[in-house]
């Protein structure tokens, strides 16, 4: 009878201190977990903004004087060419454009 | 001694009881002793069992969403999604803008507050702020919305109290005015008020939120593409000052699709400052307004005549006397003083031509056929409705010869360029879309037959390479453009204006299989030296839309002739 009221009175302090650290665990967690959400939709706001002022940077209307004013303009007609008159290029790059062409051909 | 002994014989007698006691326990303090046991027993599980149900029944039920007070009485923002080229390019996003808001209970020094804050943010309303701030009951009051971090630091600078900062989200335009007219506006809530953003309001989707959380819908993808529209945007920028117009516009159709690949339209607007009132200097020319196009108009009676089996290309019309309607007299521009075939009356952008062809026709056929091209009737896209065309109120003889050259009828020139296109897709009716399509061709309604695609590309083409073709400064070396002219009348208040004009060109590339449509208008051209004094579009609007397709062909693939023979 005695060893049945010591491990009860045992068992009730135990789970009372487990249930204390559990829920002190739980409170310490809940509070990581917000920092952690703060910090993440922190880092989305601030991706958010790299995002525009990299779209803001490479806006066509800021690019098109700047590739200007280091002499580049719109292709001409006349600037293109066909695959296969670059197919008689030397080296690695003129067997690149025969695979190409061999490729295309065979599809 | 004796008293010692009559001690321990106590002690002992004390003994002897006590150890009688244990040994014999009567009958009755035992079963007392049992109960006592079984009740302290069952009061301890009766106990544990309450703890046990009481954390059993935490568990289960939900947890109640905790809300701060504090949120309750702030309006709602609404957090959108992204918009994005075709190309995936950002033209629209969200993004995290301190406001600034006051406590009016907790504001010490009214006045000290409103006067301290008008040096850091000077257009503030003073009176309004004063006024607020005097009610105490009220706990939340705007100041100002959507402050930059720099303002943002200068009033924290202050140290001001009773004022704090809610992060708010603020749309962003980071390519600036492009497209301005078709991404449209949103309001301080952040709530779509016209253009694409509306659409994204109505059809897409936003999310009501209390705090700056950015929305995780999938971005909106535009059929834009940022580098036409570019381009679009800089030749129109450019024709205004060379012609000295007071207005421009223009679009680039994909001709299968129905896909608007740019959209401008001079004056510009800023999406990201809007005017909040609605004012007709800047309203979208493209979409939101109607004109009289003049000869452009002629591509669509060319059309009806020849897919109706009216004429051939070769039938010829004698065109020299002028057509008679009621108190008019129709004659042509530059006469050519002898009969014209069909092909040539196209070129020639001949009045009395196409009104023969229009006579020819009769009213049934004429009507017919243009409403089949859907021009007739209202259109709407994704950025709202198109403005509905103005229409002949009857079709006599005389507005059957006006409406033929592009008077007297009265349409938005996205809704003309889209009946146009149905001319060559070889689907049929076109319906412009702002969203990327990904190349699904729904069923459509055929309108012309293939026989009449192919004379009309044969027709836009010899306009631009023929000698007295109208459309000969239009061309651009490869890439095989094809086109009409226009140059019409600008209808002002009470009739006609006195040598103003809106001059047009309406082209289409590559000419041997039609890809692309270009549509640019220029308002009220001046004649200049580079036009030797004239102001009619083969001297600006074609030269226009010849560097347009210079700088667009490229970027939409187009191979120019020179190596497409060689391939």
């Amino acid at each position: 009878m005695r060893l049945l009221n010591l491990t009860a009175i045992c068992f009730a302090i135990t789970s009372a201190l487990m249930l204390y650290g559990l829920s002190y665990e739980t409170r310490r967690l809940e509070a990581e977990v917000q920092s952690k959400e703060r910090t993440a939709q922190k880092t989305r706001n601030d991706i958010a903004v790299l995002k525009a002022e990299r779209s803001h940077l490479a806006r066509p209307e800021r690019i098109d004087p700047l590739a200007r004013h280091l002499g580049l303009l719109p292709p001409k007609p006349e600037q293109f060419t066909a695959p296969s008159s670059l197919a008689v290029l030397p080296g690695e790059i003129g067997a690149e454009i025969r695979a190409d062409l061999a490729a295309s051909r065979s599809r | 001694m004796c008293s010692a002994t009559s001690e321990t014989q106590l002690t002992r007698h004390d003994d002897v009881a006590v150890g009688e006691a244990r040994s014999l326990p009567s009958n009755g303090r035992l079963s007392r002793q049992r109960v006592a046991h079984t009740v302290v027993l069952l009061g301890a599980i009766a106990a544990f069992g309450g703890v046990a149900a009481q954390l059993l029944s935490l568990g289960m039920t939900p947890r109640p969403v905790m809300a701060l007070a504090a949120a309750e009485p702030i309006a709602t923002s609404y957090s959108r999604p992204d918009i994005i080229d075709r190309n995936g390019r950002l033209l629209a996003t969200d993004l995290e803008a301190p406001s600034l808001f006051a406590d009016p209970a907790m504001v010490l020094d009214r006045d000290e507050v409103v006067e301290k804050l008008a040096t850091v943010l000077p257009e503030l309303n003073q009176a309004d702020l004063r006024h607020q701030l005097l009610d105490k009951n009220r706990r939340f009051v705007w100041i100002a919305r959507g402050l930059s971090p720099a303002v943002a630091q200068r009033v924290h600078n202050l140290g001001l109290p009773g004022l704090a900062f809610r992060g708010e989200l603020r749309r962003a335009y980071p390519a600036g005015m492009l497209a301005g007219h078709v991404l449209g506006a949103v309001n301080i809530d952040n709530k779509g008020v016209s253009g694409i953003e509306k659409y994204i309001d109505d059809d897409v989707g936003v999310d009501a939120v209390h705090s700056a959380r950015l929305s995780t819908r999938a971005p909106v993808r535009l059929s834009l593409d940022i580098g036409v529209q570019h381009a679009l945007e800089d030749e129109l920028d450019t024709a205004i000052s060379r012609f000295h117009t007071t207005g421009a516009a223009g679009l680039v159709l994909d001709i299968k699709t129905g896909e608007v690949l740019a959209s401008a339209s001079f004056p510009r607007v800023d999406p990201g400052r809007p005017s909040g009132q609605p004012d007709t200097a800047v309203l979208d020319k493209i979409s939101a307004s109607t004109f009289e196009l003049g000869s452009v108009f002629k591509t669509l009676t060319i059309a009806m005549a020849l897919d109706e089996g009216i004429a051939k290309p070769s039938s010829m019309y004698d065109v020299r006397t002028p057509l008679q309607a009621g108190r008019y007299t129709i004659s042509d521009f530059h006469s050519a003083g002898r009969p014209l075939s069909v092909a040539e009356i196209f070129t020639h952008s001949s009045n009395v031509g196409t009104g023969m062809l229009a006579l020819q026709a009769g009213p049934q056929r004429m009507k017919g056929f243009l409403d089949k091209l859907g021009l007739l009737g209202s259109m709407k896209t994704e950025t709202g409705a198109i403005s509905a065309p103005q229409l002949p109120r009857a079709w006599e003889r005389a507005e059957l010869i006006t409406t033929s050259y592009g008077h007297g009828i009265a349409v938005a020139p996205l809704q003309f360029a889209a009946a146009s296109a149905s001319l060559f897709n070889g689907h049929g009716r076109l319906v412009p879309t702002f969203l990327r399509t990904d190349g699904a061709a729904h069923d459509r309604q055929i309108v012309v037959t293939a026989e009449t695609s192919r004379q009309m590309a044969r027709l836009f083409r010899s306009n631009v390479i023929d000698q007295d073709g109208t459309g000969e400064r239009a061309d651009v070396v490869g890439y095989r453009v094809g086109g009409k002219t226009g140059t019409a009348d600008l209808a002002g208040s009470g009739g006609y204006k006195a040598k103003s004009v809106i001059s047009s060109f309406l082209a289409a590339f590559p000419m041997d299989a039609p890809r692309y449509m270009t549509f640019v208008l220029l308002f009220e051209p001046n004649g200049t030296a580079e036009t030797g004094g004239q102001r009619t579009a083969s001297t600006n609007a074609a030269p226009v839309t010849a560097r347009l397709i210079t700088r667009i062909a490229p970027q939409l693939g187009v191979v120019p002739v020179l190596i497409a023979a060689t391939q």
